[in-house]
């Protein structure tokens, strides 16, 4: 129908080579590694450290470190099917979060260590301080994984990185899960020196846990919802009452189409901020860039089709799903602690809404062609005070 | 749900001059519209205005020259249209015909209908309404019954419409009807498309006003109604494919998500920025709006390299539609009992609010559009 000639551009529509040679890789591996019985034991307590050994030979721990500290130097659209997968298969494991260290640690030129590494964003959930001369002192909440990470990425809104030994003297750890039973510890520290520190301003970032962290758990989100999907229309359509199988009535196929119109927000605003996080990254200092922007809004449509899915496939699902022996927990359970996570998709939207009503019917527009609402960050002081 | 991956697509830096000339020239033309008027959106017609978009360039934009179009992309389009629609500039005399009545000319006759009609379209000049409805035939398209017998030289029509939008001021109509026999075995066949010139005669339209008083939508009858041969479009029973091409495209467009635009404009103005209440609310729609328009943007692109975006329409649609529908309701949240009368925010809450059930409707049915996504999903 249309004959003339089309101006769009391609950069983030067909995969790269190197994304391709990633889901690939990922697929089978996590369908392998993932097994039920992983996931059974890993809800009576036991991590499935084994699993990680494999992650590390298939080079997807690294994969956004940069190559010279022996990384891929993937970008985030190229690393994305693994926080995916990552999600899809609820592998209970601190994947996400060491890729991500790797990333800041090898980008501001420290040594990324051996094993799994935390993450730690100062001023968020707790009150803890680095001072200057790179001391740590007071809380931190809901660490992700920390029993299981000796180390930890932190950073600062005063644009560094630090490298911070979890097990030395004066760190003081309590031990606490998410709905899903992943580790989420609170930390306190007493004048605990940090281990390596640098300097890292990615673009016009000013938390770089916070926001990439927020990021990470966009995709992972879209990678669980996809799989709540998938099993409940697998059910819908085996599950026979009244003579046939139930995805056949209207009632239900009403609901697992908004539940995918839902999916699908979240997973095209995900996409898009996964394609700005390559930008910012390849951005100077300071520049100013739409991420901060493009990962609010992921992490609200993502949070937002959370909340509506993990409904709706437990309604499909019926009595069954509500068992501990059927597998759709792994995901609602997991969906309902990571849309929490790095910001609810109600702080994310507070700080749009801020924004939106600075910018007024004569601004929001153009705002949002642009993708540049400025939005104040750190997220407002109530919201970690609250936490805290 | 590879089905349902709507890929994003990025605009280029070939479409910001574009888009900032449009801006310029709506901040000129609309200078003097207020909020009451920009809130009808796409559903404001002002023959004057189509005709100053056509002298522009901005309507056929897509078409080749030979039918008075301009060999510009689909997304530059698609940056006109949503410049337009987000200004709540009055598109709608204009808005069918060049949607999706020239499209489908274009497609299904392009020797005969297409080179006589659509530089005319163009121009902004020539209005066109659809006949797909029917009295006793709503969701279910494919029990049309107005009826065209083949005679000399063409074809009599007999049989009503009813919801013809925009019909009291339409040169023609598409008309869904059939030519062939019901055939139990494929409720789709024997369906064919008419072209009918509304000033024939035996054509009869009679307004119907909707709950505001307003007259937009319309019943036409057709009585002995002759068409000539050459307004037959594409063969007879062609009809089916055709409608599902057409469908596609009117619920692809970023008029889908954009019709209650004003009001959240207006929403912004008067909300309270120390109010973590109003931040939260609009700041959860912002995220909704960016999210529907990277979707849409979607769609566009996938209509541009030649895709049938048809299941990823409907679902943008359906998203676009509770989103659209959710602010009348968020604005009775957020300053019910406290608005001042009167107020631009009033005016334009009082027209959206009982315009918003027509929006889950018109274009497909949120029922259908449902189905059609199901379907999309493996659900049979």
């Amino acid at each position: 129908m249309n004959q003339a000639p089309n101006t769009y551009n391609n950069d983030a529509q067909a995969p790269s080579e190197l994304q391709q040679m990633i889901t690939h890789s990922v697929q089978g591996l996590f369908a392998e590694l993932v097994s039920p019985e992983v996931m059974a034991r890993f809800d009576t307590g036991q991590p499935p450290s084994e699993l990680w050994q494999p992650l590390v030979d298939h080079g997807l721990t690294a994969a956004l470190m940069t190559e010279a500290a022996g990384g891929s130097a993937a970008s985030w659209l190229e690393a994305s099917p693994i926080l995916h997968a990552l999600g899809y298969w609820n592998l209970p494991l601190p994947l996400s979060e060491t890729m991500l260290a790797g990333l800041l640690l090898s980008r501001a030129g420290l040594q990324v260590p051996e094993g799994p590494i935390s993450l730690i964003q100062t001023g968020r959930l707790g009150d803890l301080q680095l001072s200057a001369d790179g001391q740590l002192d007071g809380r931190c909440l809901n660490v992700p994984w920390a029993r299981s990470c000796q180390w930890a990425a932190m950073a600062d809104c005063g644009g560094r990185i630090a490298l911070v030994d979890l097990r030395q003297i004066g760190v003081k750890l309590t031990a606490g899960t998410n709905f899903a039973g992943e580790e989420r510890d609170s930390l306190e520290f007493t004048n605990v020196p940090v281990q390596a520190i640098a300097p890292l301003q990615v673009a016009d970032v000013c938390e770089p846990v916070w926001l990439f962290g927020a990021l990470a758990r966009a995709c992972m989100l879209v990678g669980a919802l996809e799989s709540s999907l998938d099993q409940a229309l697998a059910y819908a359509n085996q599950r026979v009452q009244f003579g046939k199988p139930i995805g056949t009535f209207q009632a239900l196929q009403q609901q697992l189409a908004h539940a995918a119109g839902s999916i699908a927000a979240a997973s095209a605003s995900t996409q898009i901020a996964l394609h700005s996080a390559g930008l910012a990254l390849s951005s100077e200092a300071g520049q100013p860039t739409s991420l901060t922007f493009d990962v609010a809004v992921a992490k609200v449509c993502a949070g937002e089709a959370a909340t509506l899915v993990t409904s709706i496939v437990h309604q499909v699902h019926g009595a069954i799903g509500f068992t501990h022996e059927h597998s759709l927990h792994y995901s609602t359970r997991r969906l309902w602690s990571w849309r929490d996570e790095f910001g609810s998709d109600a702080q994310w939207a507070e700080v749009l809404g801020q924004s939106a009503i600075s910018a007024g019917s004569q601004g929001f527009w153009a705002a949002l062609t642009a993708r540049d609402l400025p939005l104040q960050t750190p997220l407002t002081r109530s919201a970690s005070h609250a936490a805290a | 749900m590879q089905a349902l991956d709507i890929r994003p697509c990025h605009l280029d830096a070939k479409t910001d001059a574009l888009r900032t000339q449009v801006r310029e020239f709506l901040a000129e033309a609309l200078k003097d519209c207020p909020p009451e008027q920009r809130a009808r959106n796409w559903n404001g017609a002002d023959i004057a205005f189509s005709r100053k978009l056509g002298e522009r360039g901005w309507l056929g934009m897509t078409w080749p020259k030979r039918y008075g179009g301009h060999e510009r992309s689909a997304l530059e389009r698609y940056v006109v249209l949503e410049e337009l629609l987000a200004a709540g500039a009055p598109v709608n005399a204009h808005w069918i015909a060049e949607r999706q009545s020239g499209p489908l000319l274009m497609k299904f006759s392009p020797e005969v209908l297409a080179p006589r009609l659509l530089p005319a379209i163009a121009r902004g000049e020539l209005l066109f309404c659809i006949g797909m409805s029917e009295p006793d035939v709503g969701s279910d398209l494919a029990s049309v019954r107005t009826r065209a017998e083949k005679v000399e030289g063409g074809w009599q029509v007999n049989g009503s419409k009813v919801w013809t939008t925009g019909a009291h001021r339409s040169h023609y109509m598409v008309t869904l009807l059939r030519t062939g026999p019901k055939d139990p075995g494929n409720r789709h066949a024997g369906l064919s498309q008419l072209l009918i010139d509304m000033h024939s005669p035996g054509v009869t339209v009679r307004p119907i006003y909707n709950m505001l008083g307003e007259h937009d939508f319309n019943e036409v009858f057709l009585d002995n109604v002759f068409v000539p041969d050459d307004f037959l479009i594409g063969q007879p029973g062609d009809g089916w494919r055709q409608v599902g091409a057409e469908l596609a495209l009117e619920r692809s467009g970023p008029e889908r998500y954009l019709s209650c635009t004003q009001l959240y404009l207006e929403m912004l103005d008067a909300a309270d920025p120390h109010d973590s209440h109003h931040r939260v609310s609009l700041g959860r729609v912002a995220a909704r709006y960016a999210a529907l328009r990277q979707m849409s943007l979607g769609v566009a692109g996938m209509l541009a390299r030649g895709e049938n975006p048809a299941t990823p329409a409907a679902l943008v649609k359906d998203q676009g539609a509770l989103l659209e529908q959710s602010l009348p309701d968020l604005a009775h949240e957020l300053f019910g009992g406290r608005r001042q009368p009167g107020s631009p925010l009033d005016q334009v809450m009082r027209y959206l609010t009982q315009t918003a059930p027509s929006f889950s409707l018109r274009g497909g049915t949120r029922e259908i559009l449902r189905s059609i996504i199901a379907r999309g999903l493996g659900l049979r």
